[in-house]
């Protein structure tokens, strides 16, 4: 409504413009929306981390020439670019409101993510997605659960765009607003050595997001031979190796240190009652009618058609329900887990692979039951908390304790009779029966 | 009572049909089997799932209208308290075909149903097979042969030997796998027998034959037909010599060749080899059919040059490099060979590939890196 | 050649038909029974008999009669011989020819000092007998534990797309560098679904073996993909 109005009368689109910026900047660092923490406090939170003040050089943990190679061309983070991302990453005034700014979802007290099931936008608006941590994520081939973006540069600009995210009207728009204070100006003027564009903008939110790399983990220094690794722990990494087949998409070592293969699978989650067939009909209509980034955007993030996962982007039948693996990095700081953030702990995750995933038509081939046993699905999540960054240590005791309390009082996906193989999945879902 | 109407989508129909499915093999006890066997037989009649026919005189066929045929093939099945990974495989070929729109012609099913030639396996395989929405037209293969020649498949099936006429085209199912009696000199059990045809490798075997009187049927089958006429074979092993120590080879392919040889479009299509696999010998087109169950490395020797190969799979996925696909065949009774490979992109063998002996249209190579 | 033989036996539990063999020959199992005219030697299988017209005397009596014996121990026992059987049904690589180890007249000259012909023979038979061994587990869902009647053949026809030569290799499915062994194991995890063997096993060194054994004359190329 507002919008069409804005549309129709230019002098009033800038009369509100001006108010919305005015409010913007009114607003009170120390006010906390949609749940984060204030940005007053995450950034000096992000203080206490330490933070490179440029990415020019691979931080520990990277290979030289893989960092080099990941870099996008003509957007260097130099200090000066990392400045400003860092900045427009924690500035409300890219949304709509002013309650929304990238640190919202991202936000550093909470693991860089929001620890919701999915995130909030403008107006209290619910996703379908749960928000992915921004840590490393500059190392991750392809952004968005469904790799609808690749970079960093390129993810970051469109939430800002979405109306039930950041909900800004146009790149114009959110450029006008920025623009209109000098400080900002003269920071993109440093950066880039021209005048604030939406390109630039978003620019230097991902270069500023090349800092956030956390891989000084007790299993990295295990691997180093610099740290041990407890009995249960080594016990988990042989399972996770082997018989868990987690490694198969997973893959974790020094030169793939995030554990992942950069691929979409349908892993079978929240997909019992998905008519998939119809979706992805329908999502086909949608997208012949308009396949724009942004409304491929507004389909994977507002409509039941999230659940086609990488099928939107592709429209191969073989990725119909696939989401892109995630990164195991500081996996325990970005709970609940999933796509759709269904799964409260690690315990859930290692009982719903253990059954093999809720079967369905799409359901990858690669995900079959695994018989592990109560005392190796313990091995393997205790594993899965030496992925911790030591600089987030405390979190991470923090959370072992939340979950372990979460795990011993319910453990909602475990189904012994799936995961030993005493009924097949397949069964399952053709009797319907529990 | 109110009763409340539901709407049900295809899937869900398709589901609660399944349902029905599995909860009959729940309790395949020998009586509920032979009321299955009768169900069996009476869903061909009503559904028009095509049970092999008696040999009908066939003359010169008109220019068809463009149409397509399903296939699934090479399923292996075991008994699902053995192996429950080939019986989600054929449910997923069956799930792809029935998900078609529109729905195929019919549905050609390969051969190797079961893996060991039990009833067991051969049943579970019959009852899945029942839940495809379009008719369907059985191919015998060697897996499904050896434990007892042939009875329990004729019994669920027919004729392990028919041709029959759609949309113009004349088309011959033979059974390709007929193989000397190697068994009676060394006292095989029927097991004995059937594991050893089973192993690929296993050289204690004799190789597979159309024979001399299938041959002469073929012959008669066709005679018939113009030169002209469009004649699409499906035989389970290549009609060609591919690789013996594989039995990718079939002794008597060139006598069979010669028959077919009068015909300007001719296409044999065949299941066993589990991969993609192109080939042309004079004017007959030779297409391969993708297994539901794990795919075959290639030879190591006589690979045909005009295939395309496939990647070596993942492992880790044990549907990569399986799949099933379908054939369109055009007005001119030359088809396009489809392979769905369930993890990677689909790949189109187009008619003029090989009507340009490979120099045209050529298919684009697999996209998925090799494991 | 008994010793050998009951090394095998510990090692693989299913080779009686070797073992059978070369204890009958070594004669110590056979059992004769009343006086000469007629006598009838039992087989150490307490099954199999034969009536002799007298009690072997010369050694050639003997191998004639237990060569008897076994031929009729072995048309009840298709299987027994192990070796003989997996060379009829698989086709093995032959094994290297070592014959230019053995310099021209060096037998005759310096007995005991130089490797001869029975040194290679006996490389020869332990060589295949092991490589042999591999093929029958590989070939054998039963042998390998598989739980779901799958065994490696099934998808490496003769160890094709085994390639043994490009280890150590970056295995996807493993996420790490691997060696031969590693990945056996895990195809017999996963897609055999059965235990993993221990590094020693004899049924891993018998599948490296023969896995190896196929692919003689490939080059080495550690890593190919």
């Amino acid at each position: 409504m507002m919008h069409r109005c804005l549309r129709s009368a230019p002098l009033a689109f800038a009369a509100l413009l001006l108010a919305t910026r005015m409010e913007a900047q009114a607003a009170d660092p120390s006010a906390s929306f949609h749940g984060a923490a204030s940005m007053r406090d995450q950034l000096a939170a992000l203080e206490k981390l330490g933070l490179p003040a440029h990415a020019l050089a691979a931080p520990q943990g990277i290979d030289a020439q893989a960092w080099t190679a990941s870099i996008v061309p003509g957007n260097e983070p130099t200090a000066e670019r990392v400045a400003l991302g860092k900045r427009l990453y924690f500035d409300t005034l890219l949304s709509q409101d002013g309650t929304v700014a990238c640190a919202t979802c991202h936000d550093v007290t909470r693991g860089f993510t929001d620890q919701r099931p999915v995130s909030e936008g403008i107006g209290g608006k619910l996703g379908r997605r749960n928000a992915p941590t921004t840590l490393n994520a500059a190392l991750l081939s392809e952004q968005f659960w469904d790799g609808r973006a690749t970079t960093v540069e390129h993810q970051a600009g469109m939430p800002i765009l979405n109306p039930i995210e950041m909900g800004a009207e146009s790149e114009d728009e959110v450029v006008a607003r920025v623009a209109a204070l000098p400080d900002y100006r003269a920071a993109f003027q440093r950066a880039y050595g021209r005048a604030p564009s939406y390109a630039d903008l978003r620019a230097a939110i991902g270069a500023f997001e090349r800092t956030l790399i956390f891989l000084d983990a007790p299993f990295d220094r295990y691997l180093a031979g610099t740290g041990p690794l407890g009995e249960p722990e080594r016990r988990g990494l042989v399972l996770f190796e082997g018989k868990a087949r987690c490694a198969g998409c997973h893959p974790l070592n020094g030169a793939s240190p995030l554990g992942t293969d950069n691929n979409y699978h349908n892993i079978g989650v929240a997909a019992r009652d998905k008519d998939f067939e119809g979706l992805a009909k329908r999502a086909l209509a949608a997208l012949a009618e308009d396949a724009s980034e942004h409304a491929l955007d507004r389909l994977a993030l507002a409509t039941d058609m999230s659940e086609l996962g990488r099928f939107v982007v592709t429209k191969n039948r073989a990725d119909v329900g696939a989401f892109k693996t995630e990164q195991l990095r500081n996996v325990v700081l970005s709970a609940p887990y999933m796509h759709d953030g269904s799964l409260q702990t690690l315990w859930d995750v290692m009982d719903h692979y253990n059954k093999g995933g809720e079967d369905n038509p799409f359901l990858d081939g690669g995900i079959e039951a695994l018989a592990l046993t109560d005392a190796e699905i313990d091995d393997v999540v205790a594993f899965l908390f030496t992925l911790t960054d030591v600089r987030f240590a405390a979190e991470n005791e923090r959370a072992l304790a939340t979950q372990e309390a979460r795990a011993a009082k319910q453990r909602p996906f475990k189904d012994e009779d799936l995961a030993m193989r005493r009924v097949l999945g397949f069964e399952r879902r053709v009797l319907g029966a529990k | 009572m109110t009763k409340i109407p539901k709407i049900q989508g295809i899937e869900t129909q398709y589901m609660a049909g399944r349902e029905r499915l599995m909860r009959s093999l729940e309790n395949l006890d020998r009586r509920v089997f032979l009321r299955v066997s009768a169900a069996v037989a009476a869903a061909a009649a009503t559904r028009g799932v095509a049970l092999a026919h008696s040999y009908q005189p066939v003359m010169v066929a008109d220019a068809g209208t463009p149409f397509r045929f399903a296939y699934i093939s090479d399923s292996h099945l075991y008994e699902k308290k053995l192996n429950d990974r080939f019986i989600r495989s054929l449910l997923r070929a069956v799930d792809d075909v029935n998900a078609m729109d529109p729905q195929p012609d019919f549905v050609l099913y390969g051969g190797d149903l079961a893996q060991l030639g039990q009833p067991a396996e051969l049943d579970l395989g019959a009852q899945i097979l029942r839940s495809l929405k379009a008719p369907l037209r059985m191919m015998v293969g060697e897996h499904d042969w050896y434990l007892d020649l042939g009875a329990k498949w004729r019994a669920l099936f027919g004729k392990d030997i028919y041709s029959f006429d759609h949309k113009g085209v004349h088309f011959v199912v033979l059974n390709s796998v007929v193989e000397e009696d190697f068994w009676s000199a060394r006292g095989l059990t029927p097991m004995q027998r059937m594991q050893t045809v089973a192993g690929l490798d296993n050289r204690s075997q004799s190789n597979f034959q159309v024979g001399a009187p299938q041959r002469a049927w073929l012959e008669q089958d066709l005679a018939p037909l113009a030169n002209d006429a469009p004649v699409i074979v499906f035989s389970h092993s290549p009609l060609y010599h591919l690789y013996q120590g594989w039995n990718f080879w079939t002794i008597d392919a060139p006598e069979v060749q010669r028959i077919l040889a009068r015909f300007a479009r001719v296409t044999v299509v065949h299941g066993h080899t589990h991969q993609l696999l192109t080939n042309r010998i004079g004017n007959i087109h030779f297409h391969g059919l993708l297994s539901t169950a794990w795919p075959w490395p290639y030879a190591p020797q006589g690979l045909p040059e005009l295939t395309i190969q496939m990647n070596r799979p993942n492992p880790f996925n044990p549907q990569d490099g399986c799949g099933d696909g379908h054939v369109d065949v055009h007005a001119d009774g030359l088809v396009d060979k489809v392979y769905d490979l369930w993890n990677r992109d689909s790949i189109v063998v187009p008619r003029e590939y090989l009507a340009s002996n490979g120099l045209q249209s050529r298919p684009k190579a697999a996209n998925v890196a090799s494991y | 050649m008994k010793p050998t033989a009951m090394r095998r036996n510990r090692f693989f539990p299913v080779i009686s038909g070797a073992v059978l063999g070369a204890v009958l020959v070594l004669g110590c199992a056979g059992k004769t029974e009343g006086e000469p005219r007629e006598v009838s030697v039992e087989l150490c299988d307490g099954e199999t008999t034969l009536a002799l017209a007298k009690r072997p005397e010369t050694r050639a009596e003997g191998q004639v009669a237990a060569d008897a014996m076994m031929a009729s121990w072995r048309k009840k026992n298709p299987a027994g011989d192990w070796e003989q059987d997996v060379r009829s049904r698989h086709w093995l690589a032959p094994m290297h020819d070592n014959s230019d180890v053995l310099a021209a007249g060096q037998r005759d000259e310096h007995p005991g000092r130089f490797f001869s012909e029975r040194d290679l023979l006996v490389w020869k038979r332990e060589t295949e007998t092991l490589v042999a061994a591999g093929a029958r587990i590989f070939h054998s869902g039963d042998e390998l534990g598989s739980t779901i009647a799958v065994s490696c053949d099934m998808c490496h026809p003769d160890a094709a797309n085994t390639h043994p030569e490009t280890y150590p290799k970056y295995q996807t499915q493993i996420g790490k560098s691997v060696l031969l062994r590693d990945m056996i194991n895990w195809c017999l995890q996963h897609p055999v679904r059965a235990e993993p063997l221990a590094e020693n096993d004899p049924r891993m060194r018998a599948l490296e073996a023969y896995l190896y054994a196929q692919r003689s004359g490939t080059p080495l190329a550690y890593g190919k993909h």
